[in-house]
């Protein structure tokens, strides 16, 4: 049985970049360097793996503005089939509410368009708002069920998907009716390097912009006005990692360059010694 | 005239409330003395009315109770509906849930059906009036929702000014458990809360493979931790190093998952949250679900041979290189000072 998979992308500020802060004490997303959100990446991974095995279709989407474009080439580069960026500034300052609203708004015009959807995947959280909002608040506005901390997919059947999920001390099988909406938290799901040739064909790829009238958005219920959550402050935390790196071919003297740091640093390793 | 009141919804563990959802009753209590409000909880299963007098024991004045026998086990859709329904029902200004791997999916799921505002993973809370400063409209008993953001470099406060209830995930391990004091009384309310056929059949259990915890490493001053990276070997190597250093063993979950060490080792989202001083990382690629449970560690050490491995961005001390030649190394130095 083929599947119609909707893979749920945010371009991120860079992990490995600084952030910094406007006048006004919002973060300056403008200066730094959008990637994939690298949770979203182990979805992405399992959609394709899907479509090998299964067959169907892989449709991406992120909502973002338009300069986030380029982020998302990676996306096709690695098997995504068409990418929508719904992108609107009526959507900027939108929470997770609204975000997923939107989201879900656009994820109902696929699927129209398809014909059929069986699964909507995205990464378990963003690596900058880390909230994991996203896949619940998609499947309670599409009224489809939600499944996060997904491990790995095991299998798809007569309208359901069996699936791996991770739980405190171990982990629960569950058999999930499709459509459904699964958060990837496994990276049992690694990320495949694209190779060379698809990368370039990726920059030919269309993606495809709608903005919030062509997917029937209500304008209420997005961007601020539509955020019942505000940001009051932000600050940066003060105790910050030393982000010492100690990268050597000789093990021996490296070793030693890193136990003479932190004896200088005071930093006492282990209560015997 | 109605008291405003918090509600936290309470998770149980065997046939107790969990110790998160405890430790989460503390910190309401104190939001409630605050503000003069008072609190309540949630609790969602079959046979648990004991489990509610428990609750009541913590210093909750009323546990409201879903309890039916199709409830029995989580399942995602039908909690939903039996919280968010006594949410409608009792009005509280703030409900509270656990940044636990149920908690972290429901709440959500609630806020999304009562289209309200929620924070996920805070690591504190605190309750008082707020101006907005584009409307200069005063609000009051507002809960500031504190946590990190950007990778924990960045905190951000959060607020929900005009949608009720307020709502937050609130991380586990981070306030005491109020004492259990049975001479208290509370209130307990049953509600019989109708779920349709179809929420139950949406999501089946078909199998639960689960360990119990016998370390505790929540008090350890050293933590040595082995992950993918070490197979059975390195785990050996990393139960050495803590040895040579007098610390514990922990383990990240592909380690666990791979059988190379037993679930009481692990530390992160699904195992125990640890705040060492020294916390050492051996062939941990840092998956956020790792470093949830260690970030609060006072200093972080890696070795991963991945000089782009996540774990790299939340370390004092990084060493690029293959543990299997650097550990022994390690080992052979210490044991020499």
């Amino acid at each position: 049985m083929p599947v119609n998979v909707v893979v749920l992308m945010k371009p991120v500020v860079d992990p490995k970049a600084i952030v910094n802060f406007r006048p006004d004490g919002t973060i300056d997303r403008s200066a730094v360097k959008l990637v994939v959100n690298p949770y979203d990446k182990y979805a992405i991974e399992a959609a394709v793996q899907l479509k090998e095995k299964l067959g169907g279709k892989v449709v991406g989407i992120a909502m973002a503005p338009l300069h986030a474009v380029d982020s998302l080439r990676e996306a096709l580069a690695i098997g995504v089939d068409e990418f929508i960026l719904l992108s609107d500034l009526k959507l900027a300052g939108s929470d997770t509410l609204a975000t997923s609203y939107a989201l879900s708004a656009a994820i109902r015009k696929i699927w129209q368009k398809l014909g059929s959807l069986d699964l909507i995947l995205c990464g378990i959280e963003s690596s900058d708002s880390n909230t994991g909002h996203i896949g619940p608040e998609v499947g309670e506005w599409l009224g489809l069920p939600s499944v996060s901390y997904v491990d790995s997919i095991l299998e798809v059947r007569d309208g359901s998907v069996l699936v791996k999920r991770l739980i405190e001390g171990g982990y629960v099988v569950m058999k999930v009716k499709l459509p459904a909406v699964l958060s990837i938290a496994g990276t049992s799901y690694q990320p495949r390097i694209p190779a060379l040739r698809e990368v370039l064909a990726a920059r030919r790829k269309q993606i495809t912009v709608w903005n919030t009238a062509e997917v029937g958005i209500d304008q209420s219920l997005v961007g601020l006005a539509g955020s019942p959550t505000r940001v009051v402050r932000m600050w940066r935390i003060e105790i910050k990692r030393r982000g010492k790196i100690f990268s050597d071919p000789d093990v021996d003297k490296m070793l030693e360059k890193f136990l003479e740091e932190i004896r200088r640093d005071g930093i006492s390793l282990g209560v015997r010694s | 005239m109605t008291f405003s009141k918090i509600l936290v919804y309470v998770e149980t563990s065997e046939d107790s409330p969990a110790e998160h959802s405890l430790e989460l009753i503390w910190k309401a209590r104190e939001l409630a003395s605050k503000a003069d409000m008072s609190v309540e909880a949630v609790l969602v299963g079959h046979g648990v009315f004991d489990i509610a007098r428990e609750v009541t024991y913590r210093g909750v004045s009323k546990v409201h109770v879903v309890d039916n026998p199709r409830l029995a086990t989580y399942s995602l859709i039908p909690y939903t509906t039996a919280i968010a329904e006594v949410i409608k029902k009792t009005e509280p200004e703030i409900a509270l849930f656990s940044a636990t791997v149920i908690g972290r999916e429901l709440a959500p799921r609630v806020a999304a059906r009562l289209k309200t505002g929620i924070t996920a993973d805070c690591t504190d809370v605190d309750i008082g009036s707020w101006v907005d400063p584009s409307t200069g409209r005063k609000y009051e008993k507002v809960l500031y929702q504190i946590r990190p953001t950007y990778g924990g470099e960045i905190m951000a406060a959060i607020v929900t000014p005009s949608h009720r209830p307020q709502m937050a995930t609130v991380r586990p391990g981070l306030f005491p458990i109020p004492p259990r004091d049975t001479s208290r009384s509370g209130e307990i309310v049953g509600w019989n809360i109708e779920i349709a056929d179809e929420e139950f059949s949406k999501i089946e259990v078909l199998e639960v493979r689960r360990e119990q915890r016998k370390v505790d490493l929540k008090s350890a001053k050293l933590i040595v931790s082995g992950g993918r990276g070490c197979g059975l070997k390195g785990l050996e190597l990393v139960r050495e190093l803590a040895e040579v250093l007098g610390g514990e063993v922990g383990a990240s979950r592909a380690a666990v998952d791979s059988g190379w060490i037993s679930y009481d080792h692990q530390v992160g989202l699904t195992g125990q949250t640890v705040k060492p001083e020294v916390y050492i990382a051996i062939g941990i690629s840092g998956a956020v679900q790792h470093v949830v449970g260690m970030k609060d560690s006072k200093i972080v050490i890696a070795i991963n041979k991945d000089p782009d491995a996540p774990i790299f961005r939340v370390t004092d001390y990084g060493i690029v290189g293959d543990l299997f030649v650097v550990v022994p190394k390690l080992i052979e130095k210490l044991k020499r000072r």
